[in-house]
């Protein structure tokens, strides 16, 4: 995908767009507010990162609002060095898509943009996801693997629902957290391995072929393919 | 410069002065009007005796008792002249009509010519018949030493009061002063870094005493807040200093050692987890710190603490189960408040998550949510664990303390300051009583009565409300 990074630390700056380009993607960079939004304004890009603060005049939301006004829905990632849930939310409302604290784990950033450019490519109006033989009907909650029915506690479905929109992907932890349980904060015991191991318990157990598979140093993967 | 207290006192010499004038001036007023009507009525009594004495004996027999009362008089206090018609003197003791005199009759004040000199009198003028012109009148300068009297009276009262209210001001002064002084003295004792100093309490409650007192308490906050300031500063020096250390060692042994590269991948792996727990340090205390903020009760919202409560167990429940632990949820019922989700959600998180730590195999955990008085609405988390010993209950909260019994057991020990904190936030404080055996962690929240309408919960309607969570309240047993 293509990648537009607007952000003044070299150092994040040389991290991301060596950690993009080994991974494939297309990074182009801006260091100042101008910069930023003169790119993200005339370049078509699949996902942005657009860091809070930034030198000079305009500052990363300030860029998000005007992109959102000329009618730009390119997905946005906000970096910031700000970790309050407040600071949060005003980084979304000001028409950011996700919003990411710095210090970060490359993997995460990673899994977030590809979780970001994925939705902009619009599957979310699916009712039915698919990720090798296990389906999942969103319309009357059923899930069936093989020939097989499973039956899943209400939030187990809303894990493997997640997982499998995003199936194909790296899905971490905090972002099970946040989009499963709507917890913007980090439990210390690993809650979240306990209920997907419970969740690969139901799908995964009595297959042959795993299809909930774990990304070391990052999170979890759906997929199929070997 | 004029202190404070001297400008007190002389604002109250100025009132009193104020107050006094206030008083001497109807008084003097009164006084005057008084004289002057019984003055009057004396002159008209006497003027009608003389014209009483005329039209029984003419104007003759009315001179020559004039000029009788005139000779018997001691001094010229009263004033008599008879006039005939072209305003001759007959008899009295005015050698001439006045001038000034007013044509009608009447009751008149003007001056005279007496002995030489000016008088001042008041006059009844009376026309009797034949055109004779009668004249009674008193001489006003015989009330002069009265009224004297009266300003010298009213000039000593100002006198007094000034001296009085000035040494009375003088006073005042020094005791203020003195205890400015003391307060002055232990301030700057504070300043200089004295913390336990204290501001002087005098007996008696008068309105420096209760400033002084609510100062005093200031301090007391201000010292505790210090002192844990000071004690987590130690604390996170300490906690840093670990993770920080190995961080090192591990990267200085790669550099001397240069190892293989994929023993020297897995020694960065190691290290990037070691920088990954000073990291979650720094969050749990920024968070901490935006939570003792109080800038979060801005984004207070309608939350049902029940719903709340039966996620955290949800979600806490299979770590409950692998573990071998009972964790079960009673609920009342819908409990509705005004709070901030995330972190209510993320302070029952702690506390389950802190159960679990603590309660050995086999254990139970009960997350309980239910109608206390005063509408609010009591929510905690009993285990069965060693429980908190009494003495140190108080200070499990305290930052960064973590009891004998959690060494080894992995966390920042920030959990239940934070729950602490989030408790605050709400208006409520952390509590903890011995679950026999084990340990009960509660607080208690104001129910937002606003969003209570129909579904009041109470301890005895309990039953009737378990509805309202179809299949969510028996979640689960290990």
């Amino acid at each position: 995908m293509k990648v537009l990074l607007v952000e003044d630390n070299e150092r994040v700056t040389q991290f991301v767009v060596k950690g993009l380009k080994e991974s494939g993607h297309t990074v182009d960079h801006a260091d100042n507010g101008r910069d930023g939004m003169f790119l993200a304004a005339s370049e078509p890009y699949d996902v942005i990162i657009m860091d809070r603060m930034l030198p000079g005049e305009i500052d990363g939301l300030a860029i998000v609002e005007a992109l959102r006004k000329s009618g730009k829905h390119t997905p946005i990632l906000i970096l910031s060095a700000l970790s309050d849930v407040d600071e949060r939310i005003r980084g979304l409302r000001s028409g950011g898509d996700d919003y990411l604290t710095k210090p970060f784990a490359f993997g995460e950033l990673l899994a977030r943009l590809d979780a970001l450019s994925r939705r902009a490519q619009g599957d979310g109006a699916q009712t039915k996801l698919e990720v090798g033989d296990l389906r999942v009907d969103l319309l009357n909650r059923k899930v069936t693997r093989g020939v097989r029915s499973i039956v899943l506690q209400p939030r187990e479905f809303k894990l493997l629902e997640y997982l499998m929109r995003h199936a194909n992907q790296v899905v971490t932890r905090t972002m099970l957290l946040e989009n499963v349980w709507d917890y913007h904060f980090d439990p210390q015991t690993n809650v979240v391995d306990v209920h997907i191991s419970k969740l690969r318990q139901k799908i995964d157990a009595d297959f042959e072929r795993p299809l909930l598979r774990t990304v070391r140093n990052a999170g979890y993967t759906m997929t199929a393919q070997d | 410069m004029r202190s404070s207290a001297a400008n007190l006192a002389l604002a109250y010499i100025l009132l009193g002065l104020a107050a006094l004038a206030l008083f001497a001036t109807p008084l003097w007023y009164a006084w005057r009007v008084t004289i002057q009507d019984g003055r009057v009525e004396i002159l008209q009594a006497d003027a009608q005796r003389l014209s009483d004495v005329f039209r029984r004996e003419g104007p003759a027999g009315l001179a020559a008792y004039i000029t009788r009362r005139v000779e018997a008089q001691i001094a010229g206090e009263r004033f008599l002249l008879l006039a005939d018609e072209d305003y001759q003197p007959l008899a009295g003791n005015l050698k001439a009509w006045p001038q000034n005199a007013p044509p009608e009759s009447g009751v008149h004040t003007f001056n005279v010519n007496v002995n030489g000199g000016t008088s001042s009198g008041v006059f009844v003028r009376v026309d009797l018949p034949g055109g004779y012109n009668l004249l009674v009148g008193r001489d006003l300068a015989r009330f002069a030493p009265l009224e004297h009297r009266f300003w010298y009276a009213l000039a000593s009262a100002v006198g007094f009061l000034s001296i009085v209210g000035a040494f009375g001001g003088f006073l005042i002064r020094r005791a203020l002063l003195e205890r400015i002084h003391g307060i002055r003295q232990t301030v700057s004792a504070i300043i200089q870094g004295d913390l336990s100093r204290r501001l002087p309490i005098q007996p008696g409650g008068d309105e420096l005493n209760t400033l002084s007192q609510t100062i005093n308490g200031m301090l007391d906050q201000i010292e505790q807040l210090i002192h844990g300031v000071r004690n987590v500063s130690n604390s996170i020096a300490h906690d840093l200093r670990t993770p920080l250390a190995e961080l090192r060692s591990r990267l200085e042994e790669l550099s001397l050692t240069k190892p293989a590269p994929e023993q020297t991948f897995a020694e960065l792996e190691v290290a990037v987890a070691d920088v990954d727990r000073v990291i979650r340090l720094f969050n749990a205390l920024l968070r901490l710190a935006e939570i003792d903020s109080g800038l979060r009760r801005s984004g207070f919202v309608p939350v049902d603490l029940a719903v709340v409560a039966n996620d955290a167990v949800e979600f806490y429940l299979p770590a409950a189960e692998i573990k071998g632990r009972t964790l079960t949820l009673v609920s009342d019922g819908s409990a509705p408040i005004r709070g901030d989700p995330v972190l209510l959600a993320q302070a029952l998180g702690n506390l389950i998550d802190n159960a679990l730590k603590y309660t050995p195999d086999g254990g139970r955990i009960q997350v309980e949510v239910r109608g206390a008085a005063n509408q609010s609405v009591r929510v905690s988390v009993a285990d069965s664990g060693p429980g908190i010993p009494d003495l140190e209950k108080p200070k499990v909260i305290e930052r960064f303390y973590r009891g004998d019994r959690s060494r080894g057991t992995p966390g920042v020990g920030l959990g239940l300051s934070l729950v602490e904190a989030v408790a605050r936030l709400h208006g409520s404080s952390l509590q903890f009583e011995d679950n026999w055996p084990g340990l009960r962690a509660s607080m208690v929240l104001q129910l937002d009565t606003a969003a209570i309408a129909p579904a009041v919960l109470t301890p005895s309607s309990s039953a009737a409300l378990r509805p309202a969570y179809p299949g969510r309240l028996a979640t689960g047993s290990g």
